[in-house]
């Protein structure tokens, strides 16, 4: 059975490493000057993604026989599966318009996504008995395909306004502020990864002690919980105790490590941030917007639009019509106002707004493009941030 | 007002923040009982306070945003009648001909100059390509996917739908809900129903380490699986008594995710609680004189029967007290009608060698109780204790059920059509993003002039396609030249 883990796994780090390749390809061919070359490189980019799909493929298939269920029964199979699916939906949205310009969009997100999976435990989890039934699958399943659209529409509208903020000849300042802010937001995420991963190889552990109970950190405590005393601590640059205390009013017992987590990861995110703003002498949309010159910004948008009404339909099956009736066999109601329904209502809501708003073709281009990516921001939110903040019938997702 | 696109959007907007402000902290109907006044306060501090003291708690169930989501409906009805029935007439008396203007502004837009157009076989690819070609003298129009344009209207259909079943199912009588816990072998009546539920037997399984399947963390036992064999009765008579005259209807596990159904009632298995009781107790009966055991006879928990044989004893339940306790006057009462918590039986003893009046024998089936209420010195007082001892053998003589199981017993006949409304709202949605409506004109405009335009609803560039099979046919003929071309790229 181990063995069976340990394959599947291997196949995972392939279909990474695929999409990584695919990236780069995909910058060779578009950011550069157009040649007899970059249209191949854009060939090979292609087959690449299809390459790291059927890896991820055996991945999902290999991890299914090990684990006797379909693995999306914990945050990090779900997210893994979410960029699967981001994959097969690129694969679609590319058949009815190829654009290389949206592969360099894509890829990046199903890279990010993938490796912040990764920096979660990835052990099957046993399931407890209300998640014993077909719907779940179904649901959760249906609900990451139109997702996954909504990332793609995400990335392709954040490619749009970098490139239509980065090369304005007088951009607005709080343009210029808001796609920066996104673009930390991004970076934050990657700091996340950077530093799970980094403690995770130096094998860093610090032990925190209660009457009640015991924390451990995997990472060097800024902030130790509230109400604890240091067990014991492997030194971290000097540093021997912690530098703070989590507030007090953060409830819950693995709050402190959560907390400390998240302080880690925005100030890695915030460094790297400074790091390429110091590179780029100036704010990093000037720098990139440039660097995506021949974008065809209707095309892109339309990209963007399409993506988004194809999975909304999906969407409204997976997330609340399937939702539904599991939440009707499994807990006897069919709405029950528990936050992930409600935010998955609150996702739904907003997408039927921007798609009203489409209607207006005033309003194509950037400032749908806005809206696209705030939905994202809400998807995600729906996915990661409920269960890190409010908690709910849901929270057996692990974060 | 309540036609137009913008206030809807502000409507959708409204709903939004609606939800969004009620998912903030945990609303009071989420919680099985009702929080305490102060809640909010204690737990969440200041702002937990305000909350609250806005009603937030409440917020799906306050008026302000049941308004907003009956104004959303409004909108959409009065939107969809408004917009749907002129759209469905345009749609309908289309004219094939159209003005040079009107074309010009269509995305895609040619201008030929050629004598004429090789018309047939331009029709034939537009048949070939799904159209629907009509023509009237030098000009036809071709249309695909016309359907796809109610998309739009049945989704808002199933909505509106939908949100009024909602609306009207919020009528209490509608619907019902109870929750039923039951230890293993307890049965208890349905309110509101001639029914009566049983927990037969209920059965726990757990994650185990090292059994097929994910590996299981050490800290904490997750259970797999739990089951609650449940026997459904209808009352036939004495329903007000404990002693009710029931008929089995139906006997069925019940697990999550697999709920009992039957006639609109559906049975689920909600949780369960560890609650040890005693269920049953067999014991034996000496007589202390000859030392002679008869028996064993069981003694059960939950409506203990009124008589038992044991020898030649008689033995009648004068008194039975689930949760024994001594009253203020030292008189003896029990703390809970049916809880077993803490069982005693007061018999009455005849036959054998028993005086004509029988003799008094008070027993505890637990140990504890035994000692507490010091069973020994009350039959002696009572004069029982030294003719006559009741006892069980060894521990594997008590039966103890472990868990109480809960059951929620639920009637919704809204379900099917609710679930109905979902499915139009999918079709109609299915039918508007899926399918497009394309539209194809082609007219003699002047003597030797001809043009070509089109349109479609979404997807320019699956109509790029379409046009660029019928312009294959046309161009390829060499008398055809183009003198004007806008082909829909931006």
């Amino acid at each position: 059975m181990q063995t069976l883990y340990d394959w599947s796994h291997g196949a995972l780090i392939v279909a990474w490493g695929g999409y990584v390749v695919s990236f780069v390809l995909f910058v060779w061919a578009k950011m550069g000057k157009p040649t007899m070359r970059s249209a191949r490189m854009e060939r090979w980019a292609h087959v690449s993604v299809i390459g790291a799909l059927v890896a991820h493929i055996v991945y999902f298939g290999l991890r299914w026989i090990a684990s006797t269920f379909i693995p999306v029964s914990n945050f990090f199979e779900f997210i893994v599966f979410l960029s699967m699916m981001c994959a097969v939906a690129f694969l679609i949205v590319y058949r009815i318009a190829p654009s290389g310009w949206l592969g360099l969009c894509v890829t990046p997100v199903i890279v990010i996504l993938m490796a912040y999976a990764l920096a979660f435990p990835t052990e099957a989890t046993p399931r407890i008995p209300s998640l014993h039934s077909v719907w779940l699958y179904i649901h959760v399943t249906t609900a990451a395909a139109g997702e996954a659209f909504f990332a793609i529409g995400f990335a392709a509208a954040l490619m749009l306004l970098i490139h239509v903020i980065g090369t304005a000849p007088r951009p607005r300042k709080r343009d210029v502020w808001a796609i920066e802010t996104v673009l930390v937001c991004v970076l934050i995420v990657v700091g996340f990864i950077a530093s799970t991963f980094a403690f995770r190889l130096s094998g860093y552990e610090a032990r925190f002690v209660s009457e009640q109970s015991t924390v451990v950190y995997a990472m060097p405590p800024i902030a130790a919980p509230y109400g604890y005393d240091v067990a014991r601590m492997d030194a971290f640059l000097g540093m021997t105790q912690p530098l703070t205390t989590t507030p007090s009013w953060m409830k819950g017992v693995q709050a402190g490590r959560k907390w400390n987590t998240v302080l880690w990861s925005v100030s890695t995110g915030l460094i790297l941030y400074g790091l390429l703003r110091l590179l780029a002498r100036r704010p990093l949309v000037r720098a990139l917007g440039p660097r995506l010159q021949g974008i065809d910004v209707a095309q892109i948008d339309d990209m963007s639009y399409r993506s988004i009404a194809i999975g909304f339909p999906i969407f409204t099956l997976g997330a609340l019509i399937f939702a539904m009736i599991w939440a009707q066999i499994a807990w006897n109601r069919f709405w029950g106002w528990d936050p992930k329904e409600v935010w998955a209502l609150i996702t739904w809501l907003f997408y039927s707004a921007y798609l009203h708003v489409r209607l207006r073709k005033k309003y194509e281009g950037v400032s749908s493009a806005w809206l696209a990516v705030i939905g994202f921001v809400i998807v995600m939110f729906t996915l990661v941030g409920v269960n890190l903040v409010i908690a709910g019938l849901h929270s057996y997702a692990g974060v | 007002m309540f036609s137009s696109v913008k206030v809807g959007i502000f409507l959708i907007v409204l709903v939004l923040v609606g939800t969004l402000i009620g998912s903030l902290y945990p609303q009071q109907s989420a919680f099985v009982r009702p929080p305490p006044d102060g809640y909010y306060a204690e737990t969440y501090g200041m702002a937990g306070e305000v909350y609250a003291a806005l009603g937030l708690h409440r917020t799906y169930e306050s008026w302000w945003f049941l308004t907003s989501v009956v104004l959303l409906a409004v909108s959409i009805l009065i939107a969809s009648i408004d917009r749907g029935i002129p759209l469905y007439r345009i749609l309908r008396d289309q004219k094939i001909v159209r003005s040079d203007a009107i074309m010009r502004k269509q995305p895609v837009f040619l201008r030929y100059e050629a004598a004429h157009l090789p018309w047939a076989r331009t029709i034939e690819a537009l048949q070939s390509a799904r159209y629907r070609v009509r023509t009237e003298g030098d000009a036809l129009l071709a249309e695909k996917h016309r359907w796809s344009r109610a998309g739009p209207y049945v989704n808002h259909i199933g909505l509106i739908v939908f949100l009024a079943i909602i609306f009207i199912r919020s009528m209490p009588a509608l619907t019902s809900e109870q929750m039923i816990s039951l230890i293993e072998g307890e049965r208890a009546p349905i309110a509101g129903t001639s029914y009566w539920i049983k927990n037969e037997r209920f059965v726990i399984e757990w994650h185990e380490p090292g059994s097929s399947g994910p590996p299981v963390g050490e800290e904490e036992a997750i259970p797999k699986k739990f089951e609650t064999t449940t026997v459904l009765y209808t009352c036939e008579a004495r329903c007000e008594t404990d002693d009710p005259q029931l008929r089995t209807v139906v006997r069925q596990p019940i697990v999550v995710n697999a709920p009992l159904r039957h006639q609109g009632m559906d049975v689920y298995q909600y949780g369960y609680e560890v609650t040890p009781q005693i269920r049953s107790v067999r014991v034996i009966v000496r007589d202390k004189q000859s030392n002679q055991e008869y028996g064993p006879i069981v003694l059960v928990t939950q409506n203990p029967k009124q008589t038992y044989t044991a020898g030649p004893y008689t033995i009648t339940l004068i008194n039975y007290f689930p949760e024994f306790a001594l009253d203020a006057q030292g008189l003896p009462t029990t703390r809970s009608a049916n809880t077993p918590h803490a069982p005693a039986y007061v018999f009455g003893i005849t036959g054998g060698s028993a005086p004509e009046k029988g003799w008094t024998y008070v027993y505890f089936p637990r140990e504890i109780d035994k000692e507490r209420f010091r069973q020994q010195a009350l039959n002696d007082r009572i004069g029982s204790g030294a003719h006559i001892d009741i006892r069980a053998r060894s521990m594997s003589d008590v039966d103890i059920a472990v868990y109480t199981s809960t059951l929620v017993v639920r009637t919704d006949p809204t379900l099917p059509y609710l679930l109905g409304a979902a499915l139009i709202s999918m079709v109609g949605l299915i039918m508007g993003f899926y399918a497009q409506h394309r539209r194809m004109w082609i007219a003699r405009t002047d003597e030797g002039q001809w043009v070509l335009a089109a349109h479609s609803h979404k997807n320019v560039y699956g109509l790029q396609r379409d046009v660029a099979r019928v312009r294959a046919v046309i161009e390829t003929d060499p008398h055809v030249r183009i003198i004007e071309q806008k082909d829909g790229g931006s």
